[in-house]
């Protein structure tokens, strides 16, 4: 039970890091980015090249890991959806847009980093063993703690800095934002920038506990979709909440199911399909606040 | 012809949203320190000259100045940076925010913590309900207190010129006067220019120094407030079952 519990944790910090990129990008631009699950591999391969081949300390190789993914989104958002979101009228061509970002960086990746497995080696060794109850290893336990420090100082952010403040008013009301004096252009690669990155930090932290592949991307993307349809998109607390549930149902599922074969996220699925039906805006469907 | 004592020239401007006319060759002027009203009915086109005026509808042909200088092209962030803030239609607070925030949001582009400060002060003066209700989210106000709350915000980014659009709007008749209020004492005592859009006409019209009446993208009557309140054109076309 209290492994359970552990891993959920575990994984629910995680997730909520990856929802949290995804539904600030939605609630800013209206954009539903396909390709987040792509920008948390790229995290994962910088990581991979700077920690693991270069030897760059790791704290190091995270770092670089969320420059490259904030400068990406940066540039995507400049020269891609800002020109799109401008011109169109229509909402799919965002969706369109993303899609094709999405197999442009499966292309790009497997261009630069190859299409294998790959791992870097452990940041800490041994095991945590409480009695039997909770064995987890060390290494899982510091990522998930960078992890959740990650979304207090990103919360703290998005509550107390200028900026974030900014992307809120931007988020709840574009016109009154704009009628402040946000420069919508700005804080919208701002927030591009800064939800891309989020992707990559996951990526980062995660490639210590399971490596990287190519085929990552489309996965965690699904993923993450499922957990800000959990919560309510465009909502911190409501990807915080669906990233939690998700990973806690990912630690049962696992722990309860998988004598049946591997149907934890045909479970899953049904049953958010279920959820769904019955509140389609999620636990927390609002505008971002 | 650019006239130094003129906050704002609005010359000649013709608008239109996907080739459907809003405004064709409006030509209106706020004189420093004055209230001027916009009424006409309904898509007459009076949102369209604020939102003009700010740079959120890009206008096609014209000229827009504000305190002699040319400001239409320009983005809205640099055209409220030069001190002109608008209040737009439908009390736009940003719901899941503060009052505080909102009010800080008016801010966004000033420096010195101090002078904020002050101008906060001042504002929670003129709105103690805003005081009341400092730390409560801005989507829980009743509709008078919100449109407090945007007028409050507007005025954090210290502006020369105030446009408000509206502001009478869904809101109950007793709150109505102490808004009207509120406009009269912030032209009056912080001798800030007033460009105000209203369908309630008589209320405009009593509380402004000049007027302009807007048919269809036009401005067909244009003169002194308390002229236009004996107008029998303006008193048929506007003043009929308003209060
Ligand atoms: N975004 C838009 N796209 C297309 N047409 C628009 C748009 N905004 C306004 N219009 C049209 O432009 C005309 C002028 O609209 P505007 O909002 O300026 O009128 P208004 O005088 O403010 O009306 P109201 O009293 O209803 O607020 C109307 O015919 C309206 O339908
Ligand atoms: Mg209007």
């Amino acid at each position: 039970m209290e492994q359970v519990v552990a891993n959920g944790v575990y994984l629910g910090s995680q997730y909520a890091m990856i929802a949290l990129g995804l539904t600030l990008i939605f609630a800013l631009m209206n954009v539903l980015n396909f390709a987040h699950g792509q920008m948390y591999v790229i995290g994962g391969f910088v990581t991979y090249t700077f920690y693991g081949q270069f030897e760059v300390p790791f704290l190091l190789a995270l770092l670089m890991s969320c420059a490259t993914l904030a400068i990406l989104g940066a540039l995507i958002e400049k020269f891609l959806f800002g020109p799109v979101i401008r011109r169109s009228a229509r909402e799919e061509s965002t969706m369109l847009l993303a899609a094709g970002i999405a197999f442009l960086l499966d292309a790009v990746i497997l261009l630069v980093f190859g299409e294998k497995q790959r791992g870097v080696p452990k940041i800490v060794d041994g095991v945590f063993n409480w009695d039997f109850r909770i064995i987890m290893p060390y290494d899982r336990m510091l990522i998930c703690g960078l992890a959740i420090l990650s979304i207090g100082a990103f919360i703290a952010f998005m509550q107390f800095s200028r900026t974030g403040r900014a992307l809120r008013a931007l988020a709840q009301d574009r016109t009154a934002a704009q009628l402040m004096g946000v420069n919508v252009n700005r804080y919208s690669m701002i927030g591009f920038a800064l939800g891309a990155m989020l992707a990559g930090l996951v990526g980062g932290l995660l490639v210590t506990i399971t490596g990287v592949n190519l085929g990552m991307g489309g996965p965690t993307s699904i993923k993450a979709f499922m957990m800000v349809m959990i919560g309510g998109a465009g909502v911190i607390s409501g990807a915080i909440a669906g990233g939690f549930i998700l990973g806690m149902l990912e630690a049962v599922g696992l722990a309860v199911l998988s004598q049946y074969g591997d149907i934890t996220y045909l479970v899953i699925f049904i049953a958010l399909m279920i959820f769904l039906a019955i509140r389609p805006h999620g636990l927390m469907g609002k505008p971002w606040g | 012809m650019i006239v130094a004592s003129r906050i704002l020239q609005f010359q000649d401007v013709e608008l239109y949203y996907d080739r459907v006319y809003a405004l064709r060759g409006v030509t209106i002027e706020v004189t420093e320190g004055e209230t001027v009203a916009l009424i006409g009915a309904n898509g007459a086109g009076k949102s369209s000259i604020l939102r003009a005026i700010t740079g959120l509808s890009k206008i096609d042909q014209g000229s827009i100045y504000f305190k002699g200088e040319r400001i239409d092209g320009l983005e809205p962030a640099s055209i409220v940076a030069m001190g002109i803030a608008m209040v737009p239609e439908g009390r736009r607070v940003f719901p899941f925010m503060s009052v505080k925030d909102n009010l800080m949001m008016g801010a966004f582009t000033r420096k010195g913590k101090a002078e904020i400060r002050r101008t906060l002060d001042g504002v929670l003066e003129r709105f103690p309900r805003l005081k009341e209700r400092y730390r409560q989210s801005a989507g829980t106000l009743s509709g008078g207190e919100q449109q407090m709350l945007v007028i409050g915000r507007a005025l954090m980014t210290r502006p020369r010129l105030l446009l408000l659009d509206e502001p009478s709007l869904g809101i109950a008749p007793k709150l109505v006067q102490d808004i009207a209020r509120s406009i009269v004492r912030i032209n009056r005592d912080d001798g800030v220019s007033v460009l105000l859009v209203e369908q309630n006409s008589r209320m405009a019209l009593s509380i402004s120094h000049r007027a302009f009446a807007i048919t269809t993208g036009s401005v067909v009557i244009s003169g002194e407030s308390r002229d236009l309140l004996n107008d029998s054109r303006i008193k048929a076309a506007y003043l009929g079952g308003s209060v």
